[in-house]
């Protein structure tokens, strides 16, 4: 039920709901750019054309913020907290169909 | 960056023009042997399916232009419809609105918590940019990117909704909503895929 990633708690409100946060820790952060192969890009551009979602970057978006949630908590889990609270996301476009993904949120321990 | 791309289009041209070059020796060799003709077929193949590709795309973009031009704009309505019949559905079987934007970490009843989040890239038809470059010209509320912007926002809320369901959560607090473009404002080039990327997450919360 709870959505643990390797063992540590990711909320993106300032408190956890139901525990008591003991000890700060700092910031923490992933992030990853990724870009699709060339045959789904022209795939999107044909698709792009008529309008509509363009499912093949909804999946590399999603796939890619997964990962840049992983290494944030890897990042949480090399310091030693039990949770990340306070999670945001920043997304910028280097080239077209590549994206920088970056999700970053302050570790902590609770009880 | 650019003297890279610089480079790379010398290179082509420079590998081409070899080609060409090279094939049209083949042809002059061929001619007075009188069998050199797949030998031609087999050098001049690149350049024959290039124009293939090319004439395919003359009959194939206006036909999907056309086709984006007579639908599109049912096909974005369609999906606003579709998003609101689903939420309201899903409004009726939970007993009301489950996404809320306050703070709510101060909570006691709370057994567990955890991230949720949803996703959708939604790109505006040729058609749509065709129209809005005029709506441009003139000014005002560009009505037709804002349809599709808001239609994507509408689903991606719903998928939201239906990921906190499926996940087992009660209620889903402090969600935010970003948007992103997927093509950066410096890049000037015609063939980049317009679209906007819209991201909704939010802590998805049990009641004990």
């Amino acid at each position: 039920m709870e959505q643990v990633v390797n063992g540590i708690l990711v909320v993106n409100t300032e408190t956890i709901p139901g525990k008591v946060i003991t000890e700060t820790m700092g910031v923490v952060s992933g992030s990853t750019v990724r870009a699709k192969n060339v045959g789904k890009d022209i795939f999107a551009g044909l698709k792009n054309i008529v309008g509509g979602e363009l499912t093949q970057y909804t999946e590399l978006l999603q796939e890619s913020r997964n990962e840049a949630v992983g290494r944030m908590v890897a990042d949480a889990m090399s310091i030693g907290a039990t949770a990340v609270v306070n999670v945001r996301f920043a997304t910028s476009a280097i080239t077209a169909g590549a994206a920088e993904l970056f999700a970053y949120g302050t570790a902590v321990k609770y009880e | 960056m650019k003297t890279s791309i610089a480079n790379i289009r010398l290179f082509c041209i420079l590998v081409m023009s070899l080609f060409v070059s090279f094939s049209m020796n083949v042809i002059a060799q061929g001619s007075d042997e009188g069998s050199g003709f797949p030998f031609v077929v087999v050098f001049l193949l690149p350049f024959i399916l290039l124009s293939l590709f090319g004439i395919i795309w003359m009959v194939a973009y206006p036909v999907m232009f056309l086709w984006g031009a007579v639908f599109s704009s049912g096909k974005v309505e369609q999906m606003h419809h579709e998003a609101n019949n689903r939420r309201d559905s899903l409004r009726n079987r939970k007993g009301g609105e489950i996404l809320n934007t306050i703070d709510g970490g101060y909570r006691t009843d709370v057994s567990s918590a955890g991230l949720v989040s949803a996703n959708g890239v939604f790109g505006p038809s040729h058609w749509h940019l065709m129209i809005g470059f005029f709506n441009n010209l003139i000014g005002g509320s560009v009505t037709v990117f804002q349809q599709v912007i808001s239609a994507g926002r509408a689903e991606v809320m719903q998928r939201l909704r239906e990921q906190a369901e499926s996940d087992g959560w009660d209620e889903v607090i402090n969600v935010r909503i970003d948007t992103a473009s997927m093509t950066p404002q410096s890049s000037n080039s015609k063939n980049t895929v317009r679209g906007v990327e819209i991201y909704a997450y939010g802590t998805g919360i049990k009641y004990e």
